[in-house]
């Protein structure tokens, strides 16, 4: 049985995902809205990540970058304690970002 | 604290396959070799057309005219396709080429080929020419077995699809050249005009033109952002004119007027449902325009002057000399279409696969300090220097050969050999750039640890609706 995961631990982990960036966008994925489950499982941080198409530029090493991310957050021992996802549905839209990022990227609010 | 911005379900598959392993992805030197030579085409190309500007524009047959369109359709158009396809392919179809020194080697036997097949038209040497025509159909076999292994996987979808036939109607094409060049020293048959068309077509439209048909399917909804509720416009454009191009063709070789005329309204109908696509994803994309948009468009539009040029040259009873005006037209017309649109792709392609490779190698900051992104490996002013010459230089093509002026077409062929240049100048130096700010970054923090301070992050949100 390895330690459970603590409110501690997501903190970081969220942190850590703050630091991965789209690099077609220039924003990282918490702030794109691609991280769309975050929590604590028995022992592993449980994460659910989408891309912003399929078969984005980055659809191979988006993901295991953060994986890898998170992973390094909960050191020692992180690699067995992230369990990353990578999920399509919802589709993933510009409505996910938040307002101030949306406006500065002139993306456009999908009405369709 | 958990963070549940959304509940998510958990399908299968997306739409477009399941997620991409690193491990089928080709060594990034492979595809950029090939890009680089293809940019080096596009020079090559462009500086043919200005030169043999006379003889292009009037007389198609002349050795100089035959000479700088293969120099195109060659050294240009096929090199870069072919090297892109090295990279899409196994990316796409999420299994590896069957031997990357195999993918080398290709690209060693058919760049030179490329080159010498249009020296030696325009410099009337017969072996020559059957010893790099040779060469080339050695290297479009080698490209085809090689790509067969990626391009066999079932159940990919249209694009690889797609791209699998075109693969096909590459090596139909080549074996025609392979042919052909033989032909011109033995005389086995005559050389007619209609013989060479279908050449033409079956390597402009069913090799460069399915090729881009079916790899737009997938590139444009992912670099444009557009999440489009159909696909069947795309599906239908690849299928039609895949399955056009072979009675065009046909028709042109019998011939038979009919025949023909039923080929070439199964590609329009291919191609007009590729535009209702580009019209789908334009209308479903979730960003504001950018200059990828204005390469795919104005591509666009030079496949709609094709195709009415081609509709004049066959539908109207013309003189020889406006026959000839307008059939010049449709052709320069179709390498404008492909030729604006690989120069416009490559500027996304390009970022992305050097990216890749800059972080692996530890090149991970911009020189702001900031994660490096592809914005910062190409210079946008650059970039629209580019596309403002690429676009001069088809524009000013097809007017000149639609209207007999020479000066026009030798303006072509200069604006077409900048825009290589300023884009095979953008796309490498700016990597180039990044390396060295890291070294002096290095030499400046000798002895000391390497500055790792974290770029600024906006406050998590909490709930996204």
């Amino acid at each position: 049985m390895g330690a459970p995961i603590t409110e501690a631990d997501i903190d970081r982990v969220t942190a850590a995902l703050h630091e991965v960036y789209d690099p077609e966008v220039g924003l990282d994925i918490m702030t794109m809205g691609l991280i769309y489950r975050l929590e604590a499982g028995m022992e592993k941080v449980i994460i659910d990540m989408t891309l912003t198409t399929p078969g984005c530029p980055v659809s191979d090493s988006l993901p295991e970058e953060a994986r890898q991310a998170a992973a390094r957050a909960l050191d020692p021992g992180g690699d067995d304690r992230v369990n990353l996802e990578v999920v399509w549905d919802p589709p993933w839209s510009p409505e996910m970002i938040d307002d101030d990022a949306l406006a500065e990227l002139g993306y456009r609010r999908v009405t369709d | 604290m958990a963070v549940t911005p959304v509940a998510p379900k958990r399908p299968p598959t997306p739409s477009g396959g399941p997620p991409i392993t690193t491990l089928a992805t080709p060594p990034a030197w492979l595809p950029l070799s090939w890009l680089v030579f293809a940019a080096i085409g596009l020079i090559g190309f462009g500086t043919a057309l200005a030169i043999a500007a006379r003889s292009v524009t009037g007389t198609p047959g002349a050795p100089t005219a035959v000479a700088t369109v293969h120099l195109g359709m060659l050294a240009f158009l096929s090199t870069a396709v072919l090297g892109a396809s090295h990279q899409f392919g196994p990316v796409v179809a999420g299994r590896r080429l069957r031997s990357v020194t195999a993918g080398l080697l290709t690209m060693l036997l058919w760049v030179p080929a490329s080159w010498l097949l249009p020296f030696a038209f325009a410099t009337h040497r017969p072996v020559l020419l059957e010893a790099a025509g040779v060469t080339a159909f050695t290297a479009v076999c080698l490209a085809a077995w090689n790509l067969s292994g990626p391009l066999l996987r079932r159940g990919r979808g249209t694009p690889v699809l797609g791209l699998r036939l075109a693969i096909c109607y590459l090596v139909l094409t080549a074996a025609f050249g392979v042919t052909y060049t033989f032909d011109m020293h033995h005389g086995y048959f005559l050389l007619l005009p209609r013989r060479v068309l279908a050449h033409a077509h079956l390597g402009l439209l069913g090799w460069i033109g399915l090729a881009y048909v079916a790899v737009a399917e997938k590139l444009w909804p992912m670099f444009l952002l557009a999440h489009r509720p159909s696909t069947t416009a795309g599906d239908w454009a690849v299928r039609l004119v895949a399955g056009g191009v072979p009675v065009v063709v046909i028709g042109l070789l019998i011939p038979s007027v009919p025949l023909t005329s039923i080929g070439a309204g199964i590609v329009v109908a291919g191609l007009v449902g590729h535009l209702v696509s580009l019209a789908g994803v334009i209308r479903h994309r979730r960003r504001r325009m950018e200059l990828l948009h204005g390469f795919v468009l104005t591509s666009a539009v030079m496949l709609i002057v094709a195709v009415w040029a081609a509709a004049v040259a066959g539908m109207f009873d013309l003189s020889i000399t406006l026959r000839t005006r307008a059939i010049e037209t449709e052709v320069f017309a179709l390498t404008m279409w492909l030729g604006l649109a690989v120069i416009g792709h490559l500027h996304k392609i390009v970022p992305f696969i050097t990216w890749s490779r800059m972080r692996t190698a530890g090149h991970t900051k911009a020189p702001n300090g900031r994660p490096l992104l592809f914005a910062h490996l190409v210079n946008a002013p650059a970039a629209r220097a580019t596309y403002a010459l690429s676009t001069l230089g088809a524009t000013t093509g097809i007017v000149g050969m639609a209207g007999g002026h020479v000066v026009l077409v030798g303006v072509s062929g200069a604006a077409l050999a900048a825009a290589g240049a300023v884009a095979l100048s953008n796309l490498v130096s700016g990597p180039l750039r990044i390396i060295a700010i890291d070294r002096r970054r290095a030499v400046a923090s000798e002895g000391e640890p390497t500055p790792t301070k974290p770029a600024p992050t906006p406050a998590p949100p909490v709930s996204v609706s």
